[in-house]
This record gives structure tokens, C-alpha cells and sequence, in this order.
């Protein structure tokens, strides 16, 4: 039971939206082309630092903080508990996404003048969705007397999880001084997936005239639980290693999948620029040790009924609820959509500056802005519905290698969220280190959620 | 050069940003604490019997069915339960008395304990007795836990006979709180 709990809090506690807010048309670090095939980034060739060059780990949540459970403060835990699932809400989500690139790269491609670019990595990502199963979580901790009349939804059970490694090779280019769009192919390989996102049913207990017996007692359940890749850990002849299988599967063994990126940068003025993109548009076809559970039916518990017939009528309330709501196991495979996320972006520029800290030989005048302000929505595929957010964000350029952008974002998780990034450049190093939720972090424990995401580039652009 | 040692610093103050972030005073132990305390209640047994399926003669007559009761199969439910509770209510539109026993029978069919009702005849305006819940705390719930299968038996107390034409029924109606303890 604890360790059940345990892992719930684990999960509670690692939810995090997947939006990029930061990282979004932050084209000094490569990675922004990772939310965006057509940002406008420009390099003759580069490298991620391998494993090190996009790492981005999560940790909130959009109903309680960890400092609303394991406060130090005296109060009872299991009141704490109480606490927090009553003030969460069916419609609280739980969200997690946590990305590490393998590798990356990209360079250029045509002469010294071209401006195309190829792109290409792999990175390994695990994605949870789940709502706060809010009444069935009640239930747990309170039973059924005190609710007499309710209805307890098993709709509220809906989660997703997956772990996936993800091949991508990718193209942008620069059409002209006003335009760049590009795109990017990937193969999804799919190690675990579990989807129960179209549950159904009720477990009541009512009083009505007109029954039987005391209770109107059903359960009345349409759960569906679907699994790829898990299956074989769950029986008991399995002694293997779970994570090193699952690793394993991720990258060589997966079910695959395919899916595309697009985006686009348009400058309407030099100092206007409007951004849109589109990720993860694809879908992962599960195929790999598949298993679906189903509790399909409905039962009526009226209770023990002596006839005084003399009939040996043998009742078993176990059998008769196997029978009613049958466990049946299903080896189907199916398809499960990737969440798909889009960006859009418009960007004010203003200051002008000419790079002074570095002689111009070539007599060409690469001025630039120093400052930018903007807006930027962020929209995600999620069960029921879609999960938006909208930031606000400035730019600054303090030296000609060293970015620094703050972001206002509003979202479902919190309204005070403010990031900050950094990103510059030593030589061909490109470091950059992004931080999300900045304002909780004077006191981590009670952030509702946070994020900070940092890696290691080493990128090479044209001698001037 | 100026660039690259301010980024440097901008760096190192970010790191340490990152690293000196602060908490409150966390205890996470406090998970060991975790109890569930749920309080059910289901429905236990009823029946409806017409008057009319107790044909006799007018002298002390006994009826009895049994059925299974297998919730203490449950290792999870049976070793969770801390307390239990028993309500009936029994309604006689019969015109005879009764007394209705409830058997908490054991596998072997032997006699774990037994509740006993007393239920008036019939004196021509509705009657539904709510009896006195039953509570099963501390050995008498260790008794509970036993049982497999629950014994009814009707007694009869004589009076006027009563035949296919006979009107009125006796009915029971029952439920149980389980108070249960999970950590």
C-alpha cells in the first residue's frame, strides 16, 4: 500500500507541462529547433555534447506541492491527504515530460552562401498524463457510508504513460532575408506505453424506495487498460532487470512509430517577426508484448437472499461479481497518438546595435537588436481537452554571445510562473541553462511545479 | 574578452542559483504514518416470504435455508477489518409471531454465534422494527471472521393456521458497516 502511495506521489510530484516556453525561438541555442524545424538558427555546422546537450527534468503539480503533504509542521498526515484530495479537483491534471538527447547535430548544407540546414539527433523522452482520480481516491480514504446518493465516477480514471526514443533528421531554410520554414521526420520506438483514457462507469450506493434490501448497490464499469511493452514484467517467471529491459526495448525493440514537425519563421518587418509551429504530429503503432485489460459489466450486490425452499442454491458473491464484471485479457494492437503540441510567437525587436566589441573587417554592417518583447501561445493534445498556455516574454542581448530571456507564462498549473534563460557562447561552446517557476524556488517545496532544463553545444559558424 | 568572462560569471551565478534554491523543512516519513480509514456499508441478506409458503397447521413450526457468505475469503478485507456492524429491520404483516435466529456458521457448519429476533404477529397496522445494531469488536469480531455461511432459521409461534389463502408476509432487510484499517 505505501509503496502504491509512494509511487502515486512520485508521479504527483514530477507533472509538469510540456511546454517550452524558454527554450521556444531562443535561436541562439540550437535546441530551439527542437520546438520549432523553421526557427531561425544559423550555424555552418554543430554538435550536441553527447547525453549533455539537452537534458530537462520536471517536478509540480497543478492541485498540491509537496509542501502541502510532508510539512514539518505537526499536522496529521492522513489529514494532510484528506486535505489535498479535497481540494483537488477530476479535472486537475498531472502532467510529466522528461527529455534527454542522445545526440545531436546539424550543418549546413550547399556552398558558403546557402542557407539550408540539415538536422538529425536522437533523444529518449517519457511522457505521463493522468487527471486526479478524485472520486475514487474519496473513496479510498473514506469508504461509501458518509455518501450514500453518490455516484462514484470510474470515468475519473484516465492516464497515459510512455517512454520512447526518438530519431529525427530535419530541414530548414532560409528562403530570403524574411522567411524560413522547415520540417522535420521522426521514428518513434516505443518501450512501454500504458493508455486508460476511455473509462466508463459508476460504483453507487443509494436508498430507495422499491429495493430489495436496504441499499441499491451497482457497479457498473466500462474500464479499459491498455499496455505494450509491460506485459512481461507483470508475470511471474519474469527475473530480469526492469529498467534495463525497458531501456533496451526503447531503443532496439520498440514499437514504432512516425511522426513530423513543421514550422515557420516570417519577419513582416525587420524588427516584426511572427513564429508558428507544430510538434509531434504522429502516432506510434503498438504492436510489441500488447496487452489489454477490460472490466466490462454491471453488478447489483443486494446480499445474501434464503428462499426457504429447501433449495441447495449455492451463492457466491466473488464468482457472481467474476461473472458480472468479467477480467478479460485482449492481445490487440493499437495505436496511440503522440501529443501534439503548437507554438506561435510574435516578436517586437527594438535597439539597435552595432557588435563593438569586435573588429568588422569585411566592411559589412551585421547590425542587430538588442532587445525584443513578445507573446507566445502554446497549445497541447490532451484527453478531453487540449491544455493551453500563453507567456510573454523579453529578450535581451547583453553581449554579442550572451542572451538572457524572462518569460510570464499563465497556464492551467499556475499564473505566477516566471522563467528565466541564459545562453551563451565561449569559443565554440554553446552553454545554456534554463529555469522555470523561478519565484517558487525561494521555496522549491512548495512550488506547484517546476523546471529547469541545461545543455552543452559545440557550435561552429563561418570565420568572419 | 570582457563578453566571455561576464558570461562565465553569468554561468557560475546560475549554477549557484540553481544549487542554493531553498525548502521548507520536509519530512517525508511521514508517509509511515499513512492510514486509510474507510468506512463501507453493503447490503447483508433479505427475504420476502408470503404468508401463503408457510402452510401449517397452526402449531410450532420451523423453517430454515443457509447460504454462503464468503467475504472473509478475502485475506486483504478479513485482515483489515477492525470493527463490524449488523442492522436489521424486519417487517411481519403475518398474523403469527416469529422469532428469526441468524447463524454465523464456520466451514464446518458449526455454530459460531447466533443473533436472535423476536418479531410480533401481525395487529393490522404496518409494523417495520428496526432492531439494535449489532457490533463485532474484539472477539466476537475474531468470531465473525470465521464464518462461511449464514444459517436462517424462521420459528413459527403457533397460532391460527395459515394456508395457500393466507395473506401478509414477513420480511427482512439487513446491512453491514465494515470499518476497515489500511496502511
Amino acid at each position: 500500500m505505501r509503496k502504491v502511495l509512494i509511487l502515486c506521489l512520485f508521479f504527483h510530484l514530477s507533472c509538469f507541462a510540456q511546454n517550452r516556453e524558454l527554450l521556444y525561438n531562443f535561436t541562439s541555442i540550437p535546441q530551439s529547433s527542437l520546438v520549432n524545424p523553421g526557427a531561425d538558427v544559423s550555424y555552418k555546422y554543430y554538435f550536441g555534447f553527447p547525453v549533455l546537450s539537452g537534458i530537462s527534468a520536471n517536478v509540480g503539480s497543478s492541485s498540491f506541492s509537496a509542501y502541502d503533504l510532508f510539512a514539518n509542521d505537526g499536522v496529521d498526515f492522513n489529514q494532510k491527504v484528506r486535505n489535498a484530495v479535497n481540494k483537488s479537483s477530476s479535472n486537475d491534471k498531472v502532467v510529466t515530460n522528461q527529455q534527454l538527447e542522445i545526440f545531436s547535430g546539424g550543418f549546413r548544407i550547399g556552398g558558403r552562401e546557402s542557407r539550408s540546414y540539415i538536422s538529425f539527433g536522437l533523444y529518449q523522452e517519457f511522457d505521463f498524463f493522468m487527471f486526479v482520480p478524485k472520486d475514487l481516491a474519496l473513496l479510498a480514504l473514506n469508504g461509501n457510508r458518509d455518501y450514500i446518493g453518490k455516484s462514484f465516477n470510474l470515468g475519473d480514471l484516465n492516464m497515459k504513460a510512455e517512454v520512447l526514443s526518438v530519431f529525427h533528421v530535419g530541414f530548414h531554410k532560409k528562403v530570403n532575408d524574411k522567411f524560413v520554414y522547415g520540417g522535420r521526420a521522426k521514428i518513434y520506438s516505443s518501450g512501454a506505453n500504458a493508455t486508460s483514457t476511455k473509462n466508463s462507469g459508476y460504483i453507487y450506493t443509494g436508498q430507495e424506495p422499491g429495493t430489495p434490501n436496504l441499499y441499491n448497490q451497482v457497479i457498473s464499469s466500462n474500464l479499459e487498460l491498455k499496455t505494450s511493452g509491460i506485459a512481461s514484467f507483470t508475470k511471474d517467471e519474469y527475473e530480469g532487470n526492469i529498467a534495463r529491459d525497458i531501456a533496451n526495448n526503447t531503443f532496439f525493440k520498440g514499437s514504432l512509430g512516425f511522426g513530423v514537425d513543421a514550422g515557420i519563421t516570417y519577419y513582416i518587418k525587420d524588427n516584426l517577426q511572427l513564429t508558428a509551429s507544430i510538434i509531434d504530429l504522429g502516432f506510434v503503432r503498438q504492436t510489441k508484448d500488447i496487452e489489454t485489460l477490460t472490466y466490462k459489466g454491471t453488478y447489483q450486490y443486494n446480499g445474501a437472499n434464503p428462499d426457504f425452499l429447501g433449495s441447495d442454491d449455492p451463492e457466491n458473491v466473488f464468482d457472481e461479481f467474476d461473472k458480472a464484471i468479467p477480467r478479460d485479457t485482449l492481445y490487440n494492437k493499437y495505436t496511440t497518438w503522440r501529443p501534439t503540441k503548437f507554438y506561435s510567437s510574435i516578436q517586437y525587436s527594438f535597439g539597435e546595435a552595432r557588435p563593438d566589441d569586435e573588429c568588422n573587417c569585411h566592411g559589412k554592417l551585421n547590425t542587430y537588436y538588442k532587445n525584443a518583447v513578445g507573446a507566445q501561445l502554446f497549445a497541447m493534445t490532451a484527453p478531453r481537452t487540449p491544455l493551453f498556455a500563453l507567456t510573454a516574454f523579453y529578450r535581451r542581448n547583453i553581449f554579442r554571445k550572451l542572451d538572457f530571456k524572462a518569460t510570464y507564462t499563465l497556464d492551467t498549473f499556475s499564473s505566477t510562473n516566471i522563467g528565466l534563460g541564459l545562453a551563451g557562447t565561449i569559443g565554440p561552446v554553446n552553454i545554456y541553462a534554463l529555469v522555470n517557476n523561478v519565484l517558487e524556488y525561494k521555496d522549491i517545496s512548495k512550488a506547484s511545479s517546476a523546471a529547469f532544463q541545461l545543455g552543452i553545444n559545440f557550435v561552429f559558424q563561418d570565420k568572419e | 574578452m570582457r563578453s566571455r568572462l561576464l558570461s562565465k560569471v553569468s554561468i557560475i551565478f546560475f549554477s549557484v542559483f540553481l544549487l542554493f534554491s531553498c525548502s521548507s523543512d520536509l519530512d517525508f516519513d511521514q508517509v509511515n504514518d499513512f492510514k486509510l480509514e474507510p468506512v463501507f456499508v453493503a447490503n447483508l441478506a433479505y427475504f420476502d416470504i408470503p404468508a401463503n409458503r408457510l402452510v401449517d397447521d397452526g402449531g410450532t413450526n420451523i423453517g430454515y435455508d443457509s447460504r454462503d457468505f464468503d467475504i472473509f475469503k478475502n485475506k486483504f478485507f478479513t485482515e483489515r477489518l477492525k470493527k463490524a456492524e449488523f442492522d436489521f429491520e424486519i417487517e411481519n404483516s403475518i398474523d403469527r409471531a416469529f422469532v428469526l435466529n441468524m447463524l454465523l456458521l464456520n466451514e464446518e457448519n458449526k455454530i459460531l454465534q447466533t443473533i436472535s429476533f423476536t418479531v410480533p404477529s401481525y395487529k393490522g397496522t404496518p409494523n417495520v422494527i428496526k432492531y439494535p445494531t449489532e457490533v463485532f469488536e474484539n472477539t466476537r469480531l475474531d468470531l465473525l471472521k470465521q464464518t462461511q455461511k449464514i444459517g436462517f432459521v424462521v420459528i413459527i409461534a403457533a397460532g391460527s393456521p395459515l394456508n395457500s389463502e393466507s395473506l401478509g408476509n414477513l420480511k427482512l432487510r439487513s446491512s453491514a458497516t465494515a470499518y476497515l484499517e489500511i496502511e
